[in-house]
């Protein structure tokens, strides 16, 4: 029986909405609370999708009073939101806004979030629910969390629950990815942790799994039999920014391969989950990233590059060793593409190339499947120069949507066959409607839908994938490509060994 | 954009065409056809609406504006557009004068998206049977909009009396923000108990002629299973009709939702501090974006519906509808057959008269005695 009356399966209407609760935000002052986070927040109010009794509170080493502190998250909100400014929301919301200053290891500061927390249970009706948020470098977290273990904020309990989220980073390799999990685990129970891979939180990525398990058009050519090579790429057109400090010490296969890269290829690449749930789907990207192999040949088959100044969309670039902050010095990569492997029935002996790298010609993330060649074609081979591999591209950002590439005659009296594409284009409108992903994630983890976050799991296969890669490239120099160009050469030359070609995306 | 004046149907299937191959790929992924029928008075309300929804659902718009029934000769105008101020996909707004109005479909049925399903939308008086209008009989989903009736309650009876699934009223979308405020008010009882919840009984208080007032009451009688009616409010209540609901719970609690003018409504429950929560007022864009985002048939707003206007038995109306002619100049003679085109009248459609068969010249087999000639 239902606990609720008005909840009725068939009425689908009416939107999924949180418990009371609150949520913590720590680091509230950074760059990712101020754009990303609080914008969220003010939108899901916006929305209508904050239960009735909600709390914000940041935490910060900041000097602030909670005056200071809605100022400066209204002006964030507004600068950000993506749904029309009202203030009468903001103001409603800003009610029961609060700020906490203190640093990190300063006990009082801790014991009075725990009170403020205990307080809002009374007067804002947040039944004891908090979710945490650790917008803060990964080096802050056993402090954090070993003072939330003291103060007893994070144990959840029959009457209440108590979560935390986890910004990337997941660790640097697979022993610190261990030791951070153990550690948050160790505070929190494994099913309250929320790994956040904002990737996941996409409308086309979630869409990957409708495209995949709800048609029958293209399971049956989902596997080594038809696919013949698949290609995931995710290209920034910037550079480092002002991340120098964590960029140099982290690289592009650590900043993005790790995580983003994997998670989309465990989708691509996995088994049909038993059920849309939360743990089966996370059972089979499990396995997938188990099975992923690396190659054999490094020096071929695991290229890294190091942009170098160049001209990128009509202006100049500096190189990487250049940019503010930068050791001279460097070999961190800008740049990784490595062919991987996955080791089942079904994916055996296809290559996976995932590529990733910054100051390249666009800003473009997608997945291409690129099927076998027709084992016999009927027309004269002059006939069909021009046709390639059959594609299926799904585009995850930006033109968010599905292309597929065949074959088609050339109109004309003479039988000629060349590749065409067909589209599927969201609507711009569509996505811009549709929630951000940082939006959709924050609701999931105030829902406790745990369905688009990685598990421990996840994390320390993906840290197995990554780790050899690392050790192999430790003693190397990355491979130079100019700013505004494909990467380096050697990437062209990892494909060409095997008589394929990057696509350009 | 082209305006075709004083034009015929395969015209308009060929400018829209014609513009889809110079316009280049300002679309693709069409999802459905917005069939929007409109009155004269009310098409920049409509279009300004329909590109609002279209902008979040690719479809194609389809304008279809009725004039002058009475005159003496039927006319057709037509305006094609292809990403302009109809938003990013196709639309054509079509005027038509004369009985050409009674046969609207023969204009539409070429110009619906290939298999894609068909919404209509009457942003005018509903009509009294939908079976009248072809238009509606061609929909997978009809909406309607009672709060247009100069009695909305007596036409909120009428859309009952003559429900089929896949029908559903505007009245019945404006009551969304209510009713997600309402739920999560229970489910918030319902997480601070621990069990479940019973709703023993309760009024909404705003506007009794209000149909999306009554359309809440219905709702919640059907799923508390208790006597829930509407109750004039003390203050007049905003455009959804509804000033605040009052429901008596078991364990003796009572829940009270208010609407605060500030597009919010404060929450007032036993054991928690009162709380806000928005209740913004849609757009009437925003109500068909959610019209259009699920097209499958809304069975709470037929048992709201059946409790609201005591209408019985509307899960049993069978879904899909039939033809039935209907000429408003001669209301008598409802349910007789469609009159054909006389003999003797003029045509203005070149394919209508010849068809637009692929070309017979270039088909041996229809002509063995003749040598095939490219006309």
């Amino acid at each position: 029986m239902t606990t609720n009356p008005l909840r009725d399966p068939r009425d689908r209407r009416l939107p999924r909405v949180p418990e009371p609760c609150a949520l913590v935000v720590f680091g509230i002052t950074g760059d990712l609370a101020r754009k990303k986070l609080l914008p969220a927040v003010y939108d899901l109010a916006n929305r209508g999708l904050l239960p009735t009794n909600f709390a914000l509170l940041g935490f910060a080493r900041r000097d602030w009073g909670d005056v200071e502190f809605a100022e400066l998250a209204r002006a964030a909100a507004r600068e950000h939101a993506r749904t029309p400014w009202r203030e009468e929301v903001w103001e409603r919301l800003a009610n029961s806004v609060r700020f906490v200053q203190g640093s990190f290891d300063d006990d009082t500061a801790f014991d009075e979030l725990a009170g403020n927390l205990a307080e809002l249970e009374g007067s804002h009706g947040i039944g004891g629910n908090a979710a945490f948020y650790l917008s803060i470098p990964p080096a802050m977290f056993p402090v954090v969390l070993k003072q939330m273990q003291r103060t007893g904020m994070a144990d959840s309990t029959p009457d209440r629950w108590r979560r935390v989220v986890v910004e990337k980073p997941f660790g640097t390799d697979l022993p610190s990815s261990r030791e951070l999990n153990e550690l948050v685990d160790s505070v929190f129970s494994a099913d309250d942790v929320f790994r956040i891979d904002h990737y996941l939180g996409k409308e086309t990525v979630q869409n990957l799994l409708a495209l995949r398990f709800a048609n029958t058009l293209f399971e049956p050519i989902w596997n080594g039999h038809h696919v013949d090579s698949v290609q995931i790429t995710m290209a920034e057109d910037v550079g480092i920014g002002g991340r120098a400090g964590f960029y140099d010490q982290t690289g592009a296969a650590r900043d993005v391969l790790q995580n983003h890269l994997l998670q989309l290829l465990a989708l691509t690449a996995m088994e049909e989950p038993v059920e849309f749930s939360a743990e089966e789907i996370r059972t089979e990207k499990l396995k997938v990233l188990r099975a992923v192999s690396a190659p054999s040949d490094m020096a071929t088959f695991a290229v890294r590059g190091q942009y170098e100044q160049g001209w990128l969309a009509g202006q100049r670039a500096r190189g990487y060793r250049q940019e503010d902050g930068v050791d001279p010095d460097s070999t961190t990569e800008t740049y990784a593409a490595v062919r991987l492997g996955v080791e089942t029935r079904r994916w055996a002996g296809v290559p996976f190339y995932v590529r990733t790298g910054k100051r390249l010609p666009r800003r473009v993330t997608e997945i291409a499947l690129s099927f076998r060649r027709a084992p016999h074609l009927p027309f004269a081979p002059t006939d069909t120069e021009e046709l390639g591999h059959n594609q299926l591209v799904i585009r995850v950002q930006p033109d968010e949507g599905v292309t597929l590439k065949f074959g088609s005659k050339v109109p004309g009296s003479v039988m000629e066959v060349r590749d065409v594409a067909m589209d599927f284009l969201y609507g711009e409108q569509f996505t811009e409607a549709s929630p951000e992903a940082y939006e959709r994630l924050l609701l999931d983890v105030l829902l406790g839908d745990a369905t688009l976050f990685p598990r421990n799991a996840e994390v320390e296969a993906s840290w197995a994938v990554i780790d050899p890669l690392e050790q192999f490239w430790a003693d190397t120099e990355p491979h130079p490509y100019r700013a505004g160009e494909w990467g380096p050469r050697a990437a062209e030359e990892m494909l060409a060994a095997e008589g394929r070609q990057w696509r350009r995306p | 954009m082209t305006t075709l004046w004083d034009t015929t149907g395969s015209a308009v299937v060929k400018e829209l065409a014609a513009q889809r191959r110079t316009g280049g790929a300002v679309m693709s992924g069409v999802a459905l056809t917005l069939v929007v029928v409109a009155d004269e008075g009310r098409v920049a309300e409509a279009e300004e609406a329909a590109t609002a929804a279209a902008e979040v659902h690719p479809c194609r718009l389809l304008v279809v504006i009725r004039r002058q029934i009475d005159a003496p000769m039927p006319r057709l105008d037509a305006e094609v557009l292809i990403g302009g101020r109809l938003g990013p996909g196709e639309a054509v707004v079509m005027r038509m004068y004369g009985r050409l109005g009674l046969h609207a479909e023969s204009v539409v049925l070429p110009l619906l998206a290939a298999d894609a399903p068909v919404v209509t939308w009457w942003h005018e008086r509903p009509p009294a049977r939908i079976a009248t209008d072809a238009l509606g009989v061609i929909a997978n989903r009809r909406v309607t909009d009672c709060s247009m009736a100069e009695d909305p309650l007596e036409a909120l009876r009428v859309r009952a009396e003559d429900y089929a699934p896949g029908d559903t009223d505007l009245t019945w979308t404006r009551s969304t923000p209510w009713r997600a405020t309402l739920a999560s008010t229970l489910d918030s009882v319902a997480g601070r108990r621990g069990g479940a919840v019973r709703v023993l009984g309760g009024q909404v208080e705003g506007d009794p002629a209000n149909a999306t007032a009554q359309l809440i009451a219905g709702w919640l009688s059907a799923r508390c299973g208790c006597r829930i009616s509407v109750v004039p409010s003390t203050r007049t209540p905003a455009s959804s009709g509804v000033d605040g609901v009052v429901l008596q719970l078991d364990e003796d609690e009572e829940l009270r939702l208010q609407d605060d003018r500030k597009g919010s409504a404060v929450i007032t429950q036993p054991y928690r501090p009162d709380a806000v929560v928005a209740l913004p007022d849609q757009s009437l864009g925003e109500l068909i974006g959610e019209e259009l985002r699920r097209l499958d048939s809304d069975e709470p707003y037929s048992e709201a519906l059946e409790t609201a206007t005591g209408v019985a038995g509307l899960s049993e109306h069978p879904a899909g509808r039939e033809h039935v002619w209907f000429d408003p100049m001669r209301p008598a003679d409802a349910g007789t057959p469609a009159p054909t085109v006389p003999a003797d009248s003029e045509g203005t459609d070149e394919v209508a008269e010849a068809g637009e068969d692929d070309d017979a010249a270039d088909d041996p087999a229809a002509s063995p005695d003749e040598q095939a000639v490219p006309r």
